[in-house]
């Protein structure tokens, strides 16, 4: 029981050897998945999710929840396409005009959420909605067709993706371990990361110490729209082309990577460690299973089923019942049942 | 009782669905006939019913975004039977059974295996969304008889449609379930605060594994009655209506973090929601803009009401959580609830 | 702990048996089929015809698309099938300049690509199974209603026509083009005609949306003439609103593209009296072929004519027949093969997909 515990406490050990379990076994299954540069290859689709859920983090960890990232990421990758292809801008101008944008909306959201008291999920349930819908407004002002994308981007601009340092590691992801390295310093070795810890552990304690709590919250909301930019940007980057539904599927995969990481939702704990390896995980076992044959519009059901099955792990050592159940060997179904019909 | 509604949350919602028709009206008188203002109303169903069934668990303080992929399967069995030529009631029952099943397996998550009600409604809603998929083998459910069709435009004296009706039925006897039953009255208390709801006796784990089931069965109904009114079924079905509910149970007032908002505001907030993009066409905006009109509304109604309600609710809410916060932490660290 | 090593030993025995279940049978050629989206009743139906006819020909076909249609999936299922050392692929693109580089690493890997329905960049693929450009598929589109309209009485070329387009979404690349081309066609040809909605309405693939808004469109303009419906969700949910509404195809034309058999049963109920498509099952069957062939080595190359077993000869045309200022090289060219079709009362129960 002591070692179990202790497993749970470092839950991203856990997370490490799901890697290692996922190497070996889809490795063994097919030698292919061991191949390193299309290793790379693949795993660049999942680098906006990673890059994301670093920065969601601090927001779950504030408590909060950030259900609009995703839309950040199209209304970013439009807005270079557009002020570099319709006003002209240079493209890294655009570049960072974006990455403001991304943090305003951010701060917007964070400032309802921080200032107004509103749930998190409903503030950036509207924010998902909002964003996107303005992705599409900024889509109208250019000159091309909202369904055709803008694309021929400066080679400059494309290299940011294309780059492979040491010939093997794209540029992609060495940005992706950057963020993974500066993030993990705010968080763990800052104060700043302290009271983003103490903001959700219990609010109104950091307030009475001293905290100014709302602006520590608003500031998580910023950072996930900052890293949702940097994530849109590296996406129109990668694929070459700018569109305003770009990312639109990646809200509940981030949400996913982050609590499977070890952040709890209601907040207080968590690290970005965490989130990189479960994003990481996630990934891995979709380009596995893939590559051994089961396609894409079947994923979900054998990566739902682990992904409860390897969270129960982690939250069913919480229930006093089924704690009981693991050391004397009860039947938890009737432990379960006579509690049900109370 | 009337009372009472008089300065609910509700009310702003019901203020607001009217401001919203009369607008409308004042730019497109069209809009403004007894015939249209119904056929708004009457499409809402669906929604209704699986806002009913997710404001049920929203009170109790979790959360299920697996209803869009039940709704979706309900609507998938049912449809295949229907077509097949199965009798109707056997079919409803089927996807009823379906639905309280998966029901049933997100409460067990939930309260038995303590996963965050967040992580295990979405693992869930992945698997029966592929599981749809392996169902239907990727197709669409056609050519379901007209008869069933019917069903669904069966009115009342030429106005509201039965299956509308028998979602105002439901949300009373929900309301009446959740404020006059001891039992209902569980889910708001446990929704307002888990560490109290314990320490008074209140089975806890039971009222959320309840809510979860009639969640599940809901939202097969609501997958019933899509197979009605739209008359074929997709795999897609119900894709995205877990977000779109949630979104109307917090326009219609309910609480994400529980305790708080009734299921007539539900109500409420899905006719809000279905309105919305049949309002867009009246006063000749693009549907570009629904998302951007429901992210706003969204945002203005929250944050206005809370707003507005902040100096009454925050004074009540420091003095009970001072109260609270010692007995909370003791008992239910890292428990539910968001705040 | 040992109950807890058990379960870790179930999930890895599930993650394993997950796995052998549907390891793809090795040595035959495999073509990768990539729709936009998967779930959707065009692009299964024309897997049921690839899969039909990968059978008949002794070459497999793997199936492979997200839910979500977004160039960022396609991509991730086009490395997946480089990975996986697939033989071919054969995909619908969801953005051709996104599917761009992918693709040519594909074809740098020695994967042959082939497109069919969506093309990508004409030397990003060594053929493309079309049928038809935007252009004509446009002018099919508006032909269609005008067809109708002139059934009913009116005089296409002087009434004051209004119309509307109502589709997906205003970000999917093929419909978007056929709206833009049918509208050229009508400036050109309908002067007459006044689009009461030029931001057109969009249901988002969703069939209850699709009525709601078919129900505002037709109450908010009760005097329209004719719904272009170029979504193959949107024309049944606009003709189910149309009968919610106890409108029929005496008053107001619906028309556009969707399966056949989503639409017989509004056909005989009178609210529409034609739509049209290509057969999806022959144009993904043909693409899946020709990938078969070239990844068996055969060469085609521009103006050279293939026997299809059941199909009869088709032959690559360049890529100029599409568009004159198109790419042109000898390994990269054009089958026009599923002839477009128009479902009427008549000729509707000869299609079964």
């Amino acid at each position: 029981m002591n070692k179990l515990k202790k497993l749970f406490v470092r839950w991203e050990s856990f997370l490490v050897l799901i890697i290692f379990l996922e190497f070996v076994v889809f490795g063994t299954l097919n030698s292919k998945f061991l191949n390193i540069t299309r290793l790379f290859n693949s795993l660049n689709q999942f680098l906006p999710i990673c890059i994301i859920s670093l920065a969601v983090t601090f927001v779950m960890i504030t408590g909060g929840m950030d259900i609009q990232a995703g839309s950040i990421v199209g209304l970013t990758s439009i807005v270079v396409g557009v002020l570099w292809n319709d006003a002209g801008l240079n493209i890294f101008a655009a570049c960072a005009v974006a990455l403001i944008a991304g943090g305003l909306c951010g701060a917007l959201s964070g400032f309802f959420v921080a200032f107004t008291g509103v749930q998190p999920m409903v503030v950036t349930l509207g924010g998902s909605f909002l964003y996107s819908g303005l992705a599409l407004a900024v889509t109208n002002m250019s000159a091309t067709e909202a369904y055709q994308g803008i694309s021929n981007f400066p080679e400059a601009f494309r290299a940011i993706s294309k780059t492979k340092v040491f010939g093997v590691v794209p540029m992609q992801f060495v940005i992706f371990l950057v963020l993974v390295v500066i993030t993990y310093i705010l968080l763990h070795k800052t104060n700043y990361g302290r009271k983003v810890f103490l903001c959700g552990v219990n609010q109104n304690a950091a307030e009475f110490s001293g905290i100014n709590s709302r602006l520590i919250i608003m500031s998580t909301y910023v950072l996930s729209g900052v890293a949702a930019s940097i994530a849109g940007i590296l996406l129109t980057a990668y694929l070459g082309t700018a569109k305003a539904d770009l990312g639109a599927e990646y809200t509940l995969p981030i949400i996913t990577a982050v609590v499977l990481g070890g952040t709890s939702n209601s907040g207080g704990s968590g690290g970005v460690i965490g989130s990189a390896l479960a994003a990481l995980a996630i990934g891995l076992l979709r380009i596995g299973l893939n590559l051994n044959g089961l396609a894409t519009q079947y994923l979900d059901i054998p990566v739902g089923v682990l992904l409860v099955l390897v969270v129960s792990f982690r939250f069913a050592g919480t229930n006093p019942k089924l704690r009981k159940f693991f050391m004397k060997k009860k039947k938890p179904e009737t432990v379960s049942k006579v509690e049900k019909v109370d | 009782m009337f009372k009472k509604l008089l300065h609910s949350r509700e009310l702003t919602s019901i203020v607001f669905i009217i401001v919203m028709f009369l607008g409308v009206g004042a730019i497109n008188p069209t809009f403004l006939t007894l015939q249209n203002i119904w056929l708004c109303l009457n499409s809402s169903v669906v929604y209704t019913v699986v806002a009913v069934g997710i404001s049920l668990v929203l009170i109790t303080g979790e959360i299920d975004v697996s209803v869009g992929a039940t709704l979706g399967m309900a609507a998938a069995i049912s449809g295949t039977m229907i077509r097949n030529g199965q009798p109707w009631g056997l079919a409803i029952i089927c996807a009823l059974l379906v639905g309280l099943l998966i029901g049933c397996v997100n409460g067990f998550g939930v309260v038995v295996l303590k996963i965050p009600s967040i992580i295990m409604t979405l693992g869930i809603n992945g698997i029966v969304r592929g599981l749809i998929y392996v169902y239907t083998d990727g197709k669409w459910i056609e050519n379901i008889p007209f008869d069933f069709k019917l069903l669904s435009q069966g009115r009342l004296f030429g106005t509201v449609t039965f299956f509308y009706l028998g979602a105002l039925i439901l949300i009373v006897l929900v309301h009446l379930f959740l404020t006059k039953s001891k039992r209902g009255r569980y889910f708001a208390a446990i929704g307002d605060n888990i560490g109290g709801a314990t320490l008074l006796g209140i089975p806890v784990d039971a009222t959320k594994f309840s809510a979860y089931a009639m969640c599940g069965v809901f939202a097969a109904i609501g997958g019933v009655i899509f197979v009605s009114r739209v008359g074929f079924v997709t795999p897609l079905a119900g894709n995205g209506y877990e977000m779109k509910v949630i979104a109307a149970c917090v326009l219609g007032g309910i609480s994400l973090s529980g305790g708080v908002g009734s299921v007539i505001g539900a109500g409420v907030g899905a006719a809000i929601m279905a309105s919305i993009s049949r309002v867009l066409i009246f006063i000749g905006l693009s549907s570009d803009y629904d998302d951007t009109i429901t992210g706003i509304l969204l945002i203005i109604i929250v944050v206005s009401d809370a707003l507005l309600r902040r100096r009454t609710v925050a004074k009540a809410r420091r003095e009970r959580l001072s109260a609270k916060t010692l007995a909370y932490d003791l008992e239910v660290k890292g428990g539910a609830g968001n705040e | 702990m040992k109950r807890f090593t058990k379960f870790l030993a179930a999930t890895l025995a599930l993650v394993l048996l997950v796995s052998m279940m549907s390891v793809a049978l090795a040595d035959d050629i495999t073509v990768v089929f990539i729709p936009k989206l998967s779930g959707n009743a065009f692009f299964e139906s024309a897997n049921v015809g690839a899969q039909a006819f990968a059978a008949e020909n002794g070459f497999t076909v793997k199936y492979d698309g997200n839910p979500e249609a977004s160039v960022a999936n396609q991509v991730a299922i086009i490395q997946n099938a480089i990975n996986s050392g697939a033989d071919a692929i054969c995909i619908s693109a969801v953005d051709a300049a996104g599917v761009d580089d992918a693709l040519k690493e594909a074809r740098e890997a020695g994967v042959v690509v082939t497109t069919w329905d969506s093309d990508s960049n004409a030397d990003a693929r060594t053929l493309m199974v079309s049928q038809g450009t935007p252009e004509q598929l446009g002018e099919m589109l508006v032909g269609m209603l005008a067809d109708s309209l002139t059934e009913r009485g009116k005089n296409v070329k002087e009434d004051a026509i209004t119309y509307c387009w109502h589709y997906s979404q205003a970000t999917v690349t093929d419909q978007n083009s056929w709206h833009v081309a049918g509208e050229a066609y009508i400036a050109a040809n309908y002067p007459n005609w006044v689009n009461v909605a030029p931001d057109n309405y969009y249901s988002e693939q969703d069939a209850e949306k699709a009525i709601t808004v078919g129900e505002s469109i037709l109450t908010a303009y009760p005097d329209i003439d004719g719904i272009i419906c170029n979504d193959s969700t949107a024309l049944p949910g606009q003709a189910q609103a149309a009968q919610n509404l106890g409108i029929d195809a005496s008053k107001v034309t619906i028309t556009g593209f969707a399966a056949p058999n989503s639409m017989k049963d509004f056909c005989r109920a009178g609210i529409v009296t034609r739509w049209g498509l290509w057969d999806c099952q022959i144009q993904g069957a043909l693409g899946c072929y020709m990938a078969y062939l070239l990844a068996n080595g055969q060469e085609i190359k521009v103006g050279d004519s293939v026997e299809v077993p059941g199909m009869g000869t088709v032959t690559l045309e360049p890529n100029t027949v599409l568009d004159p200022a198109a790419y042109t090289a000898d390994d990269s060219g054009v089958v026009l093969l599923p002839e477009r079709a128009i479902f009427t009362a008549e000729n509707m129960d000869n299609y079964d997909f």
